[in-house]
C-alpha cells in the first residue's frame, strides 16, 4: 500500500514520521492486558437473561428457583436499579435491566452471578417470566403514525418517532424552480454493525472501603463513570473506572452500556468481583451500529453546474433506544453541508423506535448513508449536464475560511488538492466512461467533523481534554489522561507529542492506563476528537514543562532562557560558544527546588455555530476532507464484482503519525467496502438472522483492493501541529466511489446497500429490459 | 457460549469404534476434525453425551491416488503436489473449503458428511428457542417451507460434488461388517435435511476409493459464496470429463449447495458422449441443470439468484475443464 514519502519540509523530529505503536510489542506477543485477561480473587461469572420476544410487557419475574440453586450468588431484575440513563442527557430511556417491558429480542430482563458459567446458565433457565406479548414494530415507516403499544411513552404523540428534525435555509423551492439540472436519489441502507474484535467485557468489584472499581472495554470511560454514579446512586469519587486495552470499538463501545451497570450491581449485591464477557451473538444484540436508513435526496444545479439546493429526507430506524439518535437525526442532514457550497438547504429527518437492537454511533456516524445518496445524485447531475464529475465538484468546493449556510466555519480545507491528486493518480481522464463494459471507475467525496464543538459534558465551559505530566528524578515522563486508546494509536500520539516538545526519546514517555482515580478527564474516543483535542492538551502540558526545563537549562548554560533551545535529549545554546546540557542534568536542576515536575494542559473549543434550534449539531473546530476514486470489475453474468483499486485523497491537515493515519484509511476503506459489498444486519421482522461473524459478511482480505493513499492536507490553524482527524472521514467516500464505479461499469444506479451480486444482476437485467445500451452492451 | 461436558472415547481401530457406537446407540457422535460438530455443540444442536474421536485410528489416515482415508486432513491433500496434479477437480474443491485453519483440522470424511445447514438451524439455543425450534433440532416444524414433514436444510460440503463426478466409491464399516457403495448412493435422494445419507445407525465412513478412470480427467469445481473464503457454498458445481480432440468421451456434472443432497446429472450429460459439444448444446445442458435444482431461502443469497448462477457456472466449469490441460 503506497503512500507519498514524508515531505522533506517536516520541521519535526518524530511527528510527521512513521511511529510504531508504543504498545505494539505487548499486543503482538499477547502480553497486552484486555479486560478478560484480568484476574481477581473469587471472581464470579455474570450472565444475562435475554428477551425472546420482540416486544412484551413483563408482568412478573419469578427468580426464587434460580436464587436457590447452589453456586448462585445473586439474581437481579429491573426493579432493583430502575433509574433511566442514556448517553445523551436529553434522552434517558434505557434501564440497566428491563423494568416494565422488553423491547427487542435480546433485551436484558434478568441477571445472575454464579460461581461458573454452567451454573449461571442453569440459573437463567430456572427464571420464570410471565410476559404478555405487545405489538411488534419492525418497520420504521409504520412507526411514523399513531401505533398500538408504542415502544416508549416518550414517542411523539402516540407514534414511535423518537426525534424529528426540520431545517430550512434559504429558499429551496425557488432554487429548484430556477434549476437547469436536478437529480433525485432514493437510498436504502441496511443496518451495519461495528464487528470489533474484542467482545464487550466488564469486571466490577465492590470493596469494604465503600468503593466500586469497574474495568471495562469502553471507548468513553468518563461517560461510563458518570452513568454508573447516576444509576447506582454512588458519588463519582467513590467509583473508579479503569480502561484496560480495548480491541476495537468503532463507536460500539461509546455508549454506557447496560451490562456495565449490571456487572457493577452484581458486584455490589454479592460483595465479590464479577465478570461479564459477551459471546458474539450478544455483541450483535447490543449493536448500537449504523442505523438502517431510507433517504431521499434532491439536488438542483444551474446550467454551469453550480449547486443551488439540496432537499433531503431521512427515515432512520433507531431500534429500541435513543442512544446517540438525536445526534444521528441531525447529522443525517447537516453532514450534507460539505464539502460543497450549498446555498439553499432543506432537511426533514425522523428517527423512529423499532423493536430491534438499538442503533447508535458507528464510525463516520450520521455522515455515511446521506453522503452516498448525495454523491450518486451529483454523479447524475454530472452525467446529465455533461460536466465531468471532478469538474462539477471542483466548481462547488467550499473555500478555505468560508461559512456554510448553516454557519459551519470551514477553516482549513485541501479538498481541491484531494480532487486533483486522485484525478491524476487514477488516470481518471483516460478511464472514465472509456473502460470496457463491466469495468468502471467512480468518484466519491466527503468531509467529517474533527471533534464536536458541543460535546456531552457537565458544563460547556469545562475543557474537553486534560493531560497531566509528571517527571521524577528517573527521567521518565508519566502521562495521564482519560483519552481512550482503542487501537487507533492515541497512546502513541500522546507520547510522541510530549517527546517532540521536550526533545526526548519516545521511550522516556510512559502513557499510563486510563484510571479515573488518577487520569484527568478527556471525553474519550468518539466524534474523531482525540488527536485534535488531546493533542492540543498534551502540547500545552508539555510546553509548560519545557518552560521550566529551559529556565533550569539557562542556569546551567549561563545564558538567558530566550537563547536556550530544545535539542535531542538535551538543551542547547547556539552561543557563541555553542554548548549543550543533557536532559537529565537539566531535569535534576529543575527539581532541586520542588521535587517532581508536574504539568496540566487542557483544550477547549471556541464557541461556534448559530443560535437557531439544532445549530450546534455538526459544529467542529475543524473538518477533514476526502476525494476517493474506486475502480471495479464486474462479472456481468453473475453480478459478482471486485473493487480493484482505491485512490484515497485525504486532508487530515498534517498527518502526525503516518503509520497510524494510513492504517485508519486502509481500515476505513475495508469497513466502507463491507457496507457496500455485503455487510448487513439481516432482519426478518424484528428478528436478526445473522448474529455471527460467519453470516455477517465482513470482507475477506482477498476482497481488499490495492489502496493508494494521497495525503495532501496543509496545516490546520487550530489542530495540534496542524493536524485534523483521520479516523472516520476516511470511511465515507469509499461507498459512493464504489457505487459510482459500478454505474460506470454496467450502467446501473445501485441505491440499495449492500450491493450484493444478486442486486447487480437484477440491475443489469432491468437495464437490458429497458433496452438501454451501455458501453456497447 | 460454552461446550457442555461430554465423554470422549478414543478407539484405536475401526472395529472398536463401531462397537462403541453400537453400545452407545443414539447417544454418540463420531468426532472427525470437529470444525463443524463442535461449533454446533456450542449451539446445543443435537447434543450427544458421548463423542467417539477417530483420530487415533491409523486405518482412517493416509491418501494415495486410489484411496483417501476418511480422517485425512484436507490440508494433507492440498500439500501433495502429485495428488493435486492427478485430481485437479478435487484440488479445486479442497482449496475452497472454509479457511486454511479449518482445512488443517477438517477431514475428507467430515466434509462428505458435513451437517446440512439452514438459517433456522445454525443458530444458538437462545435464538432457536425464541422462535420455537425446528424439525431438525428440538422442534416439530420447518420454518423455511412451513410444514411438519420434511427438512430443507442444504447440503454444504465442497468435496462431494468433485468426488461424485469421478465415480468415487465409499467404504463403510458398521456393526454387521464392511460394505462398499458408490458415493452417489451415500446421499439419500429420498431423504431430507435430517435423513440425509443412507448410512445405518453407527456406521462409519472409512475411506473414499477412486477408480482408475478417475485419474487424468479434465476437471474443476466452481463455488458460489459471498466472500472468497470462510463461507460455506451457496452453490458448488463440479465437472469432470474426457475429450478426444473436440469430441466428448465422457462428461459428468454434479451440483451441491442448493438442495439437501449433492447430485449428478448423468441423464443430461450421457447423451453428449461421442460428439463435439456445441455452445448451444452446452447452454441447453446448463439450463436443464438449472431447471433441475430447487434451492430454498435458507442461506444468505436468494434462491432465484443461486439457480441462475447454476446455469452460468455449469457452462463455465465445462468450458474451463475442456480448455484446461489434461492431467
Amino acid at each position: 500500500m503506497a503512500s507519498a514519502p514524508t515531505p522533506p519540509t517536516n520541521p519535526y523530529r518524530l511527528l510527521g514520521g512513521r511511529i510504531p505503536y508504543v504498545e505494539g510489542p505487548l499486543k503482538v506477543t499477547g502480553r497486552a492486558e484486555y479486560t478478560d485477561d484480568i484476574q481477581r480473587p473469587g471472581l464470579l461469572v455474570g450472565r444475562l437473561l435475554r428477551s425472546p420476544w420482540p416486544h412484551a410487557r413483563l408482568r412478573s419475574i419469578d427468580v426464587a428457583a434460580a436464587r436457590a440453586l447452589p453456586g448462585v450468588y445473586a439474581v437481579l431484575t429491573g426493579d432493583r436499579y430502575p433509574i433511566p440513563f442514556g448517553v445523551l442527557p436529553i434522552t434517558h430511556d434505557e434501564t440497566a435491566i428491563a423494568v416494565d417491558a422488553s423491547r427487542y429480542i435480546g433485551d436484558i430482563i434478568a441477571a445472575v452471578a454464579a460461581r461458573d458459567e454452567p451454573t449461571a446458565e442453569a440459573a437463567l433457565a430456572l427464571i420464570r417470566v410471565d410476559a404478555e406479548p405487545l405489538a411488534e414494530h419492525a418497520d420504521p415507516r409504520m412507526g411514523t403514525s399513531k401505533v398500538t403499544d408504542p415502544i416508549h411513552a416518550k414517542g411523539l404523540a402516540g407514534t414511535n418517532i423518537q426525534k424529528e428534525v426540520v431545517q430550512h435555509f434559504g429558499d429551496v423551492d425557488a432554487a429548484f424552480a430556477r434549476a437547469r439540472f436536478t437529480a433525485r436519489v432514493r437510498g436504502t441502507f441496511a443496518g451495519v454493525t461495528h464487528a470489533f474484535t474484542e467482545p464487550m467485557a466488564t469486571i466490577a468489584e465492590a470493596t469494604p472501603d465503600g468503593r466500586l472499581t469497574v474495568w471495562s472495554a469502553t471507548q468513553v470511560p468518563h461517560y461510563l463513570h458518570r452513568t454508573l454514579s447516576e444509576v447506582l446512586g454512588i458519588p463519582m469519587h467513590r467509583i473508579r473506572v479503569i480502561k484496560p486495552e480495548v480491541g476495537g470499538g468503532f463507536g460500539g463501545k461509546s455508549d454506557p452500556l447496560p451490562h456495565e451497570i449490571v456487572c457493577a450491581a452484581l458486584a455490589i449485591e454479592t460483595g465479590r468481583p464479577v465478570k461479564i464477557l459477551f459471546d458474539r451473538e450478544e455483541v450483535f444484540y447490543t449493536n448500537h451500529g449504523r442505523h438502517p436508513t431510507q433517504n431521499e435526496v434532491r439536488v438542483a444545479a444551474d446550467a454551469e453546474g453550480n449547486l443551488l439546493a439540496y432537499d433531503i429526507e431521512a427515515l432512520i430506524d433507531g431500534g429500541a433506544w435513543s442512544s446517540f439518535g438525536t445526534v444521528t437525526t441531525y447529522y443525517n442532514g447537516v453532514l450534507a453541508m460539505g464539502p460543497y457550497r450549498v446555498p439553499n438547504f432543506r432537511y426533514k429527518g425522523r428517527r423512529v423506535y423499532t423493536t430491534k437492537p438499538p442503533s447508535g454511533a458507528m464510525r463516520a456516524h450520521g455522515g455515511t448513508n446521506i453522503r452516498y445518496s448525495i454523491e450518486v445524485a451529483l454523479d447524475r447531475i454530472a452525467e446529465e449536464s455533461g460536466i465531468d464529475p471532478f469538474d462539477l465538484r471542483e466548481r462547488n468546493a467550499l473555500a478555505p475560511n468560508s461559512t456554510t449556510v448553516n454557519r459551519f466555519e470551514i477553516t482549513s480545507t485541501s479538498f481541491l488538492e484531494c480532487l486533483s491528486a486522485v484525478r491524476k493518480a487514477s488516470d481518471w481522464d483516460r478511464k472514465f466512461r472509456q473502460l470496457p463494459y463491466g469495468r468502471g471507475i467512480g468518484l466519491g467525496c466527503g468531509f467529517y467533523i474533527s471533534g464536536s464543538n458541543s460535546p456531552i459534558h457537565f458544563t460547556p465551559k469545562m475543557p474537553q481534554s486534560t493531560v497531566h505530566l509528571k517527571v521524577d528524578m528517573d527521567g521518565g515522563i508519566a502521562v495521564h489522561s482519560m483519552q481512550a486508546d482503542i487501537g487507533q494509536g492515541s497512546n502513541t500520539l500522546l507520547a510522541a507529542i510530549v517527546a517532540e516538545v521536550l526533545g526526548v526519546d519516545l521511550e522516556r514517555v510512559h502513557v499510563q492506563r486510563v484510571d479515573s482515580d488518577v487520569s484527568p478527564v478527556d471525553l474519550g474516543s468518539y466524534s474523531s476528537r482525540v488527536t485534535f483535542m488531546m493533542g492540543n492538551a498534551a502540547r500545552s502540558a508539555a510546553e509548560q514543562l519545557k518552560g521550566e526545563l529551559i529556565t533550569a537549562a539557562a542556569g546551567l548554560l549561563g545564558t538567558p532562557p530566550e537563547e536556550v533551545m530544545v535539542g535531542h535529549e538535551c538543551f542547547e545554546t547556539r552561543g557563541p560558544p555553542p554548548a549543550s546540557v543533557p536532559f537529565l542534568e537539566v531535569l535534576h536542576r529543575a527539581m532541586e527546588a520542588k521535587g517532581a515536575l508536574t504539568a496540566s494542559g487542557s483544550y477547549q473549543t471556541r464557541p461556534k455555530g448559530g443560535t437557531f434550534k439544532g445549530a450546534k449539531a455538526g459544529t467542529a473546530p475543524a473538518y477533514s476532507f476526502a476525494a476517493y476514486v474506486a475502480e471495479v470489475s464486474v462479472d456481468v453474468e453473475t453480478g459478482e464484482y471486485r473493487v480493484r483499486k482505491v485512490w484515497a485523497g485525504f486532508d487530515c491537515g498534517r498527518p502526525l503519525n503516518r503509520l497510524a493515519v494510513e492504517g485508519q484509511i486502509e481500515g476505513s476503506i475495508h469497513m466502507g467496502l463491507g457496507q457496500v459489498m455485503g455487510e448487513s444486519m439481516n432482519y426478518r421482522g424484528s428478528r436478526l438472522f445473522n448474529p455471527s461473524l460467519l453470516e455477517y459478511k465482513i470482507p475477506m482480505p482477498q476482497q481488499m483492493p490495492e489502496v493508494e493513499i494521497l495525503l495532501v492536507g496543509k496545516d490546520d490553524p487550530e489542530g495540534p501541529f496542524g493536524a485534523k482527524e483521520a479516523g472516520e472521514g476516511p470511511l465515507i467516500a469509499t461507498l459512493p466511489a464504489v457505487g459510482n464505479a459500478l454505474y460506470d461499469a454496467v450502467g446501473v444506479r445501485f441505491t440499495d446497500l449492500p450491493i450484493t451480486p444478486d442486486k447487480v444482476l437484477r440491475g443489469i437485467d432491468r437495464r437490458v429490459a429497458e433496452r438501454r445500451a451501455w458501453k456497447g452492451a | 457460549m460454552h461446550l457442555d461436558p461430554f465423554e470422549l472415547h478414543r478407539p484405536r481401530s475401526v472395529e472398536e469404534a463401531v462397537r462403541l457406537a453400537s453400545e452407545l446407540s443414539g447417544q454418540c457422535d463420531y468426532l472427525a476434525g470437529g470444525t463443524d460438530l463442535l461449533p454446533n455443540y456450542k449451539m446445543h444442536l443435537n447434543l450427544r453425551p458421548h463423542l467417539i474421536a477417530l483420530e487415533d485410528i491409523p486405518e482412517l489416515r493416509g491418501h494415495s491416488f486410489e484411496r483417501l482415508g476418511a480422517m485425512e486432513r484436507l490440508a494433507d491433500l492440498e500439500g501433495d503436489p502429485a495428488f493435486r496434479a492427478a485430481y485437479p477437480g478435487i484440488q479445486d474443491a479442497v482449496g475452497e473449503v472454509a479457511t486454511p485453519l479449518v482445512r488443517a483440522s477438517g477431514t475428507v470424511g467430515g466434509n462428505l458428511l458435513v451437517e446440512t445447514r439452514c438459517f433456522f438451524f445454525n443458530q444458538s439455543f437462545f435464538w432457536r428457542a425464541s422462535l420455537g425450534f425446528c424439525l431438525k433440532a428440538d422442534g416439530d416444524r420447518c420454518h423455511v417451507v412451513p410444514q411438519k414433514e420434511r427438512c430443507y436444510a442444504t447440503f454444504s460440503g465442497d468435496l462431494a460434488p468433485s468426488l461424485l463426478v469421478l465415480d468415487a466409491d465409499v467404504e463403510v464399516a458398521g456393526p454387521s461388517g464392511r460394505r462398499r457403495l458408490p458415493l452417489s448412493g451415500l446421499y439419500d435422494a429420498a431423504g431430507d435435511g435430517i435423513r440425509r445419507t443412507r448410512l445405518a445407525p453407527g456406521e462409519l465412513l472409512v475411506a473414499v476409493h477412486l477408480p482408475p478412470s478417475a485419474r487424468g480427467q479434465r476437471a474443476g469445481y466452481k463455488k458460489l459464496r459471498v466472500r472468497p473464503s470462510f463461507d460455506f457454498p451457496e452453490l458448488g458445481v463440479a465437472v469432470a470429463g474426457r475429450w478426444d480432440g473436440t469430441r466428448v468421451e465422457s462428461l459428468r456434472i454434479a451440483v451441491g449447495g442448493v438442495e439437501t443432497y449433492p447430485r449428478r446429472f448423468d441423464a443430461l450429460t450421457d447423451p453428449l458422449a461421442g460428439a463435439p459439444l456445441s455452445e448451444e448444446a452446452l447452454g441447453r445442458v446448463a439450463s436443464e441443470v438449472m431447471r433441475g435444482v430447487r434451492p430454498v431461502h435458507n442461506t444468505f443469497l436468494l434462491p432465484d439468484y443461486r439457480r441462475r448462477v447454476v446455469e452460468v457456472y455449469v457452462r463455465r466449469a465445462v468450458r474451463e475443464a475442456r480448455e484446461g490441460s489434461a492431467a
